[in-house]
């Protein structure tokens, strides 16, 4: 696939990033999971030793819209006020970009997260990276990129606590 | 209100106990001094620990490495089939042997002299053993191997000289949980890992109770979970085991994809089954997700779980597809019903370093004596096993001789 990326496309899939960043560093599952395709979408949240491993099993599996709603209700409507609470800062870099169809991109980057949690110090939660199928919906200046699909390997062989939002 | 005693917190656990068999002193979760007795007397002692099962190596040549307190272990298939648990160290110089988690060998070389161990552990070759001290003997180099057995695949050790039988050891009500949670022969097939690292004393890890399901779990409120009939039948050597019916939820809305908690095999009479093997080893089934917890004490405060999940070899695709997808999502350290268990595991090892005891409420019918008759949502399940750690440490009661 050597098809070019548009000025337009990849402008929509950079603000794609950036609003998938901010609602988590934000703590906002609604805007989370507004990233995604409305009708048919899913993310999946894995480790790197399940997935070089060809082990099926993941942390979050949400292989459909539906599931991507009930992690929005699992965090702010079943566990509030059960978990210590923390706050994220996630940082990307795009490692690969490649035209999948008729506006649709598979993109892969690298990320780091930041945790703090309430009263302590700031630590890295896991690094790892992400795995996108992106469509475009719209056209020119007015296209809108959302997530397919995205796949989120994390690097961390133990994670260093319980996890409450996604990565 | 009550009020402290000045000066009676010191952190470390009291020798005497108190009288009353529902209290537990807290400072045994904090002292770190303790931790160093417990690895000696339980870790190290005449105990069986769980450290994994045979369907995390599968092939021949598979091995995967796990740590018993700070000892390091590698367990591997031979290639006569059988799962043997070896010290993961060079018998020369004692260097790491095997660094990775988990993988397939031929055999294993320690780079340091270049000694090379076969599949079975024997001492394959060693470079200049002619110049070696008159005593060597190459077979008795082979490496180290725990005392080992197994029961329906899952992989036992121990490292004590009076360690009883595994089928004594068990007893004999926990095979009839255990068995069938294993899928009855114990067949499975592994779909993955959840890997964790809490903050938390060991004991703090494996100290939740029958009592607090429906209580801590939102969502056994929002589903409108009824639990059933059940029991906690009364095991020996401080096992732990629960039966409990599971009546199918009513979604009424609240989860988008209700498949998240279907039956699809699982029996709903005995929907839920914990067994939980002394001293840390916390193994479930529930609904369809069958769930082995291999644990690792860390330290005095950290305390690593393994959350291994499985299929049975028996079992269709699109059965196993509903074991990974209900797996995923409902338990382990961000599972829909037990993040909150993982939250609890942490905030009860900040809060039991504090003055006092932890106190046991729900089903104590006697301050002298254990119960024997345990319904399902007690808490007084967790007794039995707490004095049986407390006579493995030599803890004495009050008024005790």
């Amino acid at each position: 696939m050597s098809q070019a990326v548009t000025a337009a496309h990849a402008s929509a899939i950079e603000a794609l990033h950036t609003a998938y960043l901010a609602a988590l560093d934000k703590g906002d599952m609604a805007a989370w999971a507004a990233t995604f395709a409305s009708n048919e979408a899913s993310y999946f949240c894995i480790s790197a030793e399940n997935d070089r491993r060809g082990l099926p099993l993941a942390l979050m599996y949400d292989d459909c819209r539906g599931r991507i709603d009930d992690r929005v209700s699992f965090v702010t409507k079943v566990w509030a006020g059960t978990y210590q609470p923390y706050r994220t800062r996630h940082f990307i870099q795009q490692l690969s970009m490649n035209v999948a169809g008729a506006n649709q991109y598979r993109a892969t980057s690298g990320f780091m997260i930041m945790m703090t949690p309430e009263g302590g110090a700031t630590t890295i939660l896991t690094s790892g990276e992400y795995r996108d199928l992106i469509d475009i919906q719209g056209e020119g200046d007015q296209c809108r990129a959302v997530f397919r699909e995205r796949r989120t390997v994390y690097d961390a062989d133990v994670l260093p606590r319980y996890i409450v939002f996604p990565f | 209100m009550s009020k402290y005693q000045a000066g009676t917190y010191t952190g470390e656990a009291p020798k005497v106990w108190p009288a009353k068999v529902n209290q537990i002193p807290k400072e045994i979760f904090g002292d770190a001094a303790l931790f160093e007795e417990e690895l000696k007397k339980i870790f190290y002692g005449d105990t069986w620990h769980v450290v994994g099962h045979t369907a995390e190596v599968p092939n021949i040549g598979d091995f995967k490495t796990f740590d018993l307190g700070r000892v390091p272990l590698l367990i591997a298939r031979g290639k006569d089939n059988q799962v043997r648990v070896f010290f993961n160290s060079c018998t020369h110089r004692g260097n790491q042997l095997e660094t990775s988690v988990s993988g397939n060998r031929k055999e294993f070389e320690c780079p340091y002299h270049r000694w090379l161990f076969s599949l079975d552990g024997a001492l394959a070759a060693c470079p200049g053993s002619k110049e070696f001290a008159p005593d060597f003997k190459q077979e008795n180099f082979g490496l180290v191997e725990l005392k080992t057995d197994q029961y329906l695949g899952l992989i036992l050790v121990t490292m004590g000289k009076n360690t009883p039988p595994l089928k004594e050891w068990l007893g004999d009500i926990v095979p009839l949980t255990l068995s069938a949670l294993l899928g009855g022969d114990g067949r499975l097939k592994l779909l993955g890992y959840q890997k964790v690292r809490y903050v938390s004393n060991w004991k703090g890890y494996n100290d939740n109770d029958g009592y607090h399901g429906g209580l801590l779990h939102t969502a056994f409120r929002m589903l409108n979970f009824q639990g059933g009939s059940g029991s906690q039948p009364m095991s020996v050597n401080g096992h732990w085991v629960i039966e409990a019916e599971l009546k199918p939820a009513q979604n009424s809305g609240f989860l988008n994809d209700p498949s998240l908690i279907d039956f699809k095999v699982a029996d709903p009479k005995r929907g839920s089954l914990v067994v939980q093997l002394y001293p840390m080893t916390v193994m479930v089934k529930h609904m369809d997700v069958i769930n082995l917890r291999f644990a690792i004490a860390r330290s005095h405060d950290v305390t690593e779980v393994h959350y291994a999940y499985f299929a049975h070899e028996d079992d269709s695709e699109e059965l196993v597809q509903h074991r990974i997808r209900q797996s995923s999502n409902l338990l382990g350290p961000c599972g829909m019903v037990s993040m909150e268990d993982a939250a609890v595991f942490q905030r009860i090892h900040i809060g039991n370093h504090t003055p006092g005891v932890a106190e046991f409420q729900k089903g104590v019918v006697s301050l002298s004596e254990l119960s024997l008759d345990m319904k399902q949502s007690d808490e007084t399940g967790n007794l039995p096993r707490w004095e049986h750690y407390r006579k493995v440490m030599g803890f004495k009661r009050e008024g005790e001789q």
